[in-house]
């Protein structure tokens, strides 16, 4: 395959249109939970009543009396594995015996209406006895804490260990330690948890339901109801906003039991945004120490951190999260002395689990405030103290292994410290609108690791179809998230077929339709996807070569592949004459292409799954507005400069920059997910703050190609790293314009403002 | 009684508001208008923000209570919710109300038996609760119309810019004369009190000397005292007080400028 003869390229990287984008703006595309069937039935689900508790005794005599109930179920009536969990299944599917959040499922209902189910639901009777809320992360550690797991509240402990720690922070010319805190994002996808379940006569069970891995979402249905996986159908795909919430199983196996129980009526789940506060995963919030030496000139010596994660009742990927985190906890820089240990910590407050950033986006903002107050003691450039301690290709990086694959940080701080925002930043600082708003300008960088890491399966496949009207179809497992994936795999299979990307349709994430290629997470879809119809798409490229010399009888060498038809000796053949001839001898019109994603050879001892083989950089430069009489920041300009490697769609890339970048705002200024002993203070988007338009700034995206020669075309992923380096870089604006520093997020109005009152009484102080 | 919704129906799908009848009276056009006659400016209770926001009599005898409708929740909200519905909602963070404050508004009552005038200022008892009988509804809004020497400010203090719930709100209203002296003016905070509150000790240092930057800051600075703010999910109440001084002194400020640049109206 080419990978680096840019010249001749048709549709890798051009601003191709959104393959879905018409019926997407003009609201024709159906998602799953959007649609209504005659004969269907409502699926409720009843939570726990008390974040930790013994179930005595569950009755449901009452609720099945109920006009119009189909069917009530409960633990007793799951037929395989009472679990789920992506790593560790320890999450009840239905609760028994206790329950240890107000996630937690007791019962399910079917019913004719949804006000019927609803009602059933409180005709269920369910004796508690009550057990001590555990709602602190910390606390849940100490040895005397009520135990809510059998093997202890500390679901994992990972450690890096490099150089000799002491020592540096001994010989150090400056040290900075803080602690960081952050919050429980949630997720606030516009389609909330839901879909749809129908089991036909021969026992077929078909769940439309998004999700971010069919096959994996198949497999944890198969394992609960004790079911040939053969046997069901999932269709994953379009979602309606995910962003890692609907990574783990949300509601597909209550559906799959619930249809086991209608006599074949399908039933119907969506939860509402109230549920869905409750119920869904959230983002782990953060308690992060750290502490980091330096050098005189600027060079970082040493890395401390300890971070704990309050995973909530339940692993999902909480044990994952808390690893990834702490093999970025050190940024994208070559820090020699390390000591880094993070933890991941049951509790009662709610599930938390994968959310795009994957535990970076909490660590990422302790390492760039230390050197940006490290930039500040030392007077020298924070673009420079950045260039200088980056790791680049080939070098080794803080956790002490060489880093084979594309780094592109210094392209993207040359670029930054080179655009108009950070060039002209005194300029744009000087003018604010009233006397009492401050201005500052700060830039940060991060990165991401692309695919599992060390230890986990990681492959991408792909299949393309020839079909009867000549045009190809290409299948991939990965869901369409919203990103856009399914234009790249047209651009790609379009480039390597040297067809029109008319002639390509792609299906997504349906078991029956896509071969099994992996989940649509870990920044991995574009990489891995891309990379597999590159690999089917030469396959598809030979079948019709052999085929056409077959037709005209001659050598394979003598035949063309001219955009949209096959040519030898001066005879041309269509694609659809091809199908015909390949369906008249009943010949597989179908080809597959297959990919392992590298990996490092070998795992760091204790880390968890660390190094990746691959990571995507990206440096942020911010301007804010901070009012100082009420503490509201104003993100004003962002500049978004990620190194994705090739860029296969630049509009694409400026869709998920742009998103990333509002989702970062939003973590950083307003969202935060209350949880109070275990019950949720916040109820829905009343009091869950998410970015309107009126905060979203002018953002501008500068892509570096910093190219990846195992990706398609040499592209690497981008759907995490586009929201991390601006929650640092807001943090530094807001001290740059105002002298105070948040290290509790979100930085609210009022933490702003009682920052802003605090440094205003210690200048008092000092001043006498 | 429904008429936009924008309350009820989120009550209502809480469980909390579930009457057996409701009257939606959202279609009565009779309720719904705007005029000006014997001196007064009269709203009809139906009247949407929407159609507050794009009246040219309003925006020009009624600034502040323009800026206030702006303010409410989302365009979906502005378009849906009635003025005589926020009224008839008596939230204390409801946005309309501290600007019918300080243009002294009055409220019309209507029983079939009966009618009654009430200032604005007797007919707030509480959190969701007024003076309203049982068969009693709010027929119009009369409010005296502001001078060409009037000017009004409407601030709002949310968790974020757009579609959010007050944390604090504040309404000025003041009679200008000669370069910055104020003549008189009204200052009404909301999201701080059970009700809505004047801040009369504000009120009186506004006349006492000319209005620059600094008097501003000062007059500011005692707000926190006329307020009794509670703390929940939103904000603390000490946050709540300060917030009461920044709106006032970011409110006088912007308004003196406004004077200033546009002169009489």
């Amino acid at each position: 395959m080419e990978k680096n003869n840019t010249e001749a390229l048709n549709w890798v990287g051009k601003r191709v249109k959104r393959i879905d984008g018409p019926e997407k703006v003009t609201g024709e595309l159906k998602y799953m939970t959007d649609y209504q069937f005659d004969n269907m039935l409502w699926g409720k689900v009843l939570r726990a009543k008390y974040p930790h508790a013994k179930i005595k005794s569950i009755n449901t005599k009452k609720a099945e009396q109920l006009s119009g109930v189909v069917t009530v179920l409960t633990h007793q009536d799951i037929p395989g594995f009472n679990g789920f969990g992506i790593v560790i299944p320890d999450q009840p599917v239905l609760c028994s015996k206790v329950v240890r959040c107000t996630a937690d499922a007791i019962a399910l209902v079917a019913a004719e209406t949804l006000e019927i189910a609803e009602q059933a639901l409180e005709l269920i009777e369910v004796d508690y006895e009550l057990l001590e809320v555990i709602s602190d992360a910390e606390k849940a550690m100490l040895p005397t804490a009520l135990n809510l797991h059998p093997d202890g509240n500390i679901h994992s402990h990972v450690k890096i260990k490099n150089g000799e720690v002491d020592q540096a922070f001994q010989e150090a010319d400056i040290i900075v330690e803080n602690t960081y805190y952050s919050p429980r994002q949630m997720h606030a996808f516009i389609e909330t948890e839901g879909g749809w379940g129908v089991m036909d006569e021969e026992g077929f069970i078909t769940i439309r339901c998004p999700g971010q891995y069919a096959y994996r979402d198949r497999m944890q249905i198969a394992r609960a109801l004790a079911y040939n996986p053969e046997r069901i159908r999932v269709i994953s795909s379009p979602i309606g906003g995910a962003f890692g919430g609907k990574d783990e199983i949300t509601v597909q196996i209550y559906l799959a039991l619930l249809a086991m129980h209608t006599n074949g009526r399908p039933v119907k789940i969506h939860y509402s945004r109230e549920e869905s506060v409750i119920a869904g995963i959230k983002r782990h919030p953060f308690k992060v120490y750290m502490k980091t030496a330096a050098k005189k000139d600027g060079t970082l010596l040493a890395n401390e951190v300890r971070a704990v994660a309050d995973t909530g009742a339940y692993a999902s990927l909480g044990g994952e999260v808390i690893a990834l985190a702490i093999e970025h906890s050190c940024g994208p820089y070559k820090i020699p002395n390390v000591n880094l240990e993070g933890f991941c910590v049951y509790t009662n407050n709610g599930i938390a689990g994968a959310f795009r950033g994957f535990g970076v986006n909490q660590v990422c903002m302790g390492i760039e405030t230390h050197l940006d107050m490290i930039t500040e003691m030392l007077c020298i450039d924070p673009v420079e103290i950045r260039k200088k301690n980056v790791y680049h290709q080939g070098e080794i990086s803080s956790l002490g292994h060489i880093v084979k694959t594309s780094v592109g940080t210094y392209k993207t701080l040359e670029t930054a410290e080179n655009c108009d925002l950070w060039k002209n930043r005194e300029k744009y600082k000087a003018d604010v609108s009233e006397p009492w708003k401050k201005r500052g300008v700060s830039l940060a960088t991060s990165f991401h690791g692309i695919g599992m890491g060390v230890g986990l399966p990681d492959y991408g496949a792909a299949s393309i179809e020839l079909l009867p009207d000549g045009k190809f179809l290409v299948a991939v497992g990965c869901e369409e998230i919203g990103g856009g994936n399914g234009t790249v795999y047209a651009q790609v299979a379009a480039e390597i077929l040297k067809c029109d990307i008319s002639q390509i349709k792609v299906v997504q994430g349906d078991t029956s339709k896509t071969i099994d290629g992996g989940t649509v997470t870990a920044s991995r879809s574009t990489y891995t996807g891309g990379r597999a119809v590159a690999a089917a798409a030469p396959n598809m490229l030979k079948l019709l070569t052999e085929t056409a010399a077959e037709m005209l009888e001659v050598p394979a060498s003598k035949v063309e592949v001219n955009p949209n038809r096959i040519a030898a000796n001066g005879s041309c053949l269509t694609y659809q004459s091809i199908f015909d001839y390949l369906y008249q001898k009943r010949k597989q019109t179908r080809v597959e292409g297959h990919f392992f994603l590298p990996k490092e050879k070998k795992e760091i001892e204790g880390s968890g799954g660390a190094p990746h083989h691959i990571y995507g950089y990206l440096t942020h430069v911010v301007m804010v507005e901070v009012d100082t009489l009420t503490g509201e920041t104003d993100v004003l300009r962002v500049v978004s400069i990620p190194d994705a490697g090739k860029v296969i769609n630049p509009q694409g890339l400026e869709g998920q920059a742009e998103g990333g970048a509002v989702m970062g705002i939003g973590y950083t200024l307003f969202e935060d997910v209350l949880i109070e002993e275990g019950y949720h203070k916040t109820r829905n988007f009343t009091d869950y703050i998410i970015p309107t338009i009126r905060e979203t700034p002018l953002i501008e995206t500068f892509p570096v190609e910093e190219a990846e020669h195992s990706g398609p075309f040499g592209a690497k992923g981008i759907g995490e790293v586009v929201m991390i380096p601006i929650i640092p870089a807001i943090m530094s604006a807001i001290y740059d314009a105002t002298g105070a520093r948040i290290k509790h997020l979100p930085a609210t109005p009022e933490r702003v403002f009682n920052a802003l009152k605090a440094l205003k009484n210690e200048n008092i102080q000092s001043a006498r | 009684m429904i008429a936009g919704g924008t309350d009820a129906a989120v009550r209502m799908k809480e469980g909390k508001w579930r009457p057996e009848v409701w009257i939606n009276i959202k279609g009565i056009h009779e309720l719904r208008y705007i005029s000006e006659k014997d001196g007064a400016i009269h709203i009809g209770p139906l009247t949407t923000h929407t159609d507050i926001i794009r009246h040219t009599l309003l925006q020009k005898k009624a600034d502040v209570l323009v800026e206030a409708a702006r303010e409410v929740g989302a365009i979906q909200m502005q378009n849906m919710g009635t003025i005589g519905g926020n009224i008839g909602t008596a939230s204390p963070a409801g946005d309309t109300i501290p600007a019918l404050y300080v243009l002294g508004a009055v409220f019309e009552l209507r029983s079939i038996t009966s009618v009654r005038l009430v200032p604005i200022e007797e007919f707030f008892i509480g959190p969701g609760k007024t003076i309203l009988k049982k068969k009693e509804m709010i027929t119009n809004i009369i409010i005296p119309p502001q001078k060409a020497n009037e000017i009004g400010i409407f601030q709002k203090l949310g968790p974020r810019k757009a579609q959010s719930i007050s944390i604090v709100n504040v309404a000025i209203s003041l009679l200008m004369g000669k370069d910055r002296k104020c003549l008189g003016g009204k200052i009404a905070f909301g999201a701080v009190a059970p009700t809505i509150i004047r801040a009369k000790k504000c009120e009186a240092l506004l006349t006492q000397q000319p209005l620059t930057d600094e008097i501003i800051q000062n007059i500011g600075k005692i707000a926190w005292k006329e307020v009794m703010p509670i703390t929940d999910g939103r904000a603390t109440a000490a946050y709540r007080r300060d917030m009461a001084s920044s709106l006032l002194e970011r409110g006088l400020y912007r308004l003196l400028r406004r004077w200033e640049n546009d002169g009489e109206k």
